[in-house]
């Protein structure tokens, strides 16, 4: 059979960012796969050593949407490890909250986003009415649905009164039932089953050939969470279950993100009933001095990496990150070989990428 | 001194074949970070050898053209692993003119992307790689973008969707876009 090239862009792969694939196929089914990335690369990792630390917070939350609140939280992490700044406990379960509201609108945003690739319309408005709880929350406590600006050097730029924690308490409680029932759905349906079971699947040995991280990593029975494995922030006193699956294809996939977002209404309450009074900031903050740090994080999507390197002066020596997506991609090759070209969109989506985050 | 610490020594020592000191720190919250320096780009595949026989994973690699190693006529690159939860990150020098260094591909297989990133941004030739393209930027951009002045609108791809999927479409001449039937995909969604 001869093999011809298709190509393909967002469109085709129902991204809401551009990413193109050229695709080797034989009749419908994949038999090869070139990425082609860069169409939304900013050269951010050059702009971030032309503005001072201060500066690079707000940058930094504006290289994606879906995932912005790891980036400034896991920058400053790395500015106050070279500094030596203890941000005050209150802060880290503040910056934990935030995180976690983060994970829950972006996983079900994923989740809402395979069910309308596979036609289940009713779905995919159940999985983005709930994730609007969130989205509300997030305007209600910090003034905005995605860039929260709830990070500053040396703690967090929000705190939460009796009243508005109250509230936050009553947003989750209101999640929990449904959350449960969309996973109750996406685990048991025929129909979801049938469209989702045995496609893209990765196995745990390709996943650690590929490096790849996040709910993609966890699907194929690694576990691995940097929560967990790296504690930072008030996760060394969080209780926390790591979501793991075994199939890795597309439902395991699915299935590890809600019960994260599941799990993340969990730490969100343990953070609301544990969290100290006091300051949210570091009173006074000392200079920043040469040095270099690493700081890692779990977003949404996975492991995401910082390095800093400082030279005494306020701008950064150089700033390098590395985001969870950025091995997903590379993983394709395999979760789309001998698949149907009709599955490509929702294999694609299954890794949740983020190409923003990826080109920079 | 923990396992891990005397392994990572031990390990490193014995795939280079020379004594690799490692500076390890351990946060407040007690995880452990590990630097080092190696003696040359020579020392980077025995390292990484090494280091996936501990079953590390590459997690990124920094190049970086920092103004005093200028002006001891040096670069740098960082190679950063991940040992379960440790990160352990492997300097070396290279000369600021002429800098190679021999791909991680065959221990690492997603060092590709990190390495293609670093050859089209800055000037080091990478020796063995398996698909040494650009991986971001455009072909017609000069190399190493990061060391010269490219106005923004000549280094961002997407600056025009017309010209961008042009660009796309051009190694393919006889092939027409697949429309949103082609695929049975609908609409796009938007966050």
């Amino acid at each position: 059979m001869s093999t011809k090239v298709i190509t393909l862009g967002p469109r085709q792969l129902a991204l809401e960012e551009p990413m193109y694939f050229k695709v080797q196929v034989e009749g419908d089914l994949v038999v090869g796969l070139d990425v082609i990335a860069g169409q939304v690369h900013r050269g951010m990792e050059h702009l971030v050593m032309n503005r001072n630390l201060y500066q690079n917070i707000t940058l930094l939350e504006r290289l994606c949407s879906l995932c912005s609140n790891s980036h400034p939280s896991t920058f400053c992490t790395a500015v106050e490890e070279i500094a030596g700044i203890v941000i005050p406990p209150r802060a880290e379960y503040l910056r934990a909250i935030a995180d976690e509201i983060k994970r829950i609108s972006s996983h079900l945003f994923n989740c809402g986003v395979i069910a309308h690739v596979i036609g289940q319309g009713p779905l995919f408005k159940q999985a983005m009415e709930i994730r609007e709880i969130m989205q509300d929350t997030k305007e209600s406590i910090y003034g905005n649905r995605m860039d929260l600006a709830a990070n500053c050097i040396g703690g967090v730029r929000y705190d939460l009164t009796p009243e508005s924690a109250g509230y936050l308490a009553g947003q989750l409680e209101r999640m929990k039932a449904p959350l449960d029932e969309l996973l109750r759905i996406y685990a048991t349906d025929p129909a979801i089953r049938d469209r989702t079971e045995g496609v893209g699947v990765l196995t745990r040995r390709d996943a650690v050939d590929f490096g790849v991280v996040g709910p993609v990593a966890r699907a194929c029975g690694i576990n691995y969470d940097v929560r967990q494995k790296s504690p930072y922030g008030a996760y060394d006193r969080l209780h926390l279950t790591v979501a793991v699956e075994k199939e890795g294809d597309v439902r395991a996939r699915a299935l590890v993100r809600l019960r994260e977002a599941r799990e993340a209404v969990s730490l969100i309450g343990q953070c609301l009933a544990d969290m100290p009074a006091g300051p949210v900031w570091a009173d006074i903050l000392p200079e920043i001095p040469a040095g270099e740090a690493i700081a890692k994080s779990e977003a949404p999507r996975g492991e995401l990496i910082y390095y800093l390197n400082t030279d005494g002066s306020d701008m950064p020596a150089r700033l390098k990150w590395r985001v969870p997506s950025y091995m997903n991609w590379d993983a394709l090759k395999v979760m789309l070989q001998g698949e149907k070209v009709s599955n490509i969109p929702l294999i694609v989506n299954s890794i949740d990428p983020c190409i923003s985050c990826t080109d920079r | 001194m923990s396992n891990l610490q005397i392994k990572v020594a031990a390990a490193l020592s014995r795939g280079t074949g020379s004594e690799v000191p490692v500076q390890w720190n351990h946060d407040r919250k007690g995880v452990l970070t590990g630097w080092c320096q190696l003696r040359g780009p020579a020392s980077i595949l025995p390292a990484a050898l090494a280091l996936a026989g501990l079953e590390g994973r590459l997690s990124m690699v920094t190049a970086y053209l920092s103004a005093a190693a200028k002006l001891r006529g040096v670069r740098e690159l960082a190679y950063h692993f991940d040992l379960d939860g440790t990160t352990l990150t492997l300097h070396l020098e290279l000369p600021l003119l002429g800098a190679r260094i021999p791909s991680i591909t065959p221990v690492f297989r997603n060092a590709d992307w990190n390495e293609r990133e670093f050859m089209e941004l800055y000037d080091i030739q990478v020796t063995g790689h398996p698909d040494p393209r650009r991986l971001f930027l455009d072909a017609s951009i000069e190399p190493a973008a990061f060391e010269r002045l490219i106005p923004y609108s000549t280094f961002s791809s997407g600056a025009s969707s017309k010209a961008l999927w042009d660009k796309v479409m051009a190694d393919n001449p006889g092939e027409t876009a697949p429309g949103a039937g082609a695929t049975g995909y609908p609409n796009e969604v938007t966050p």
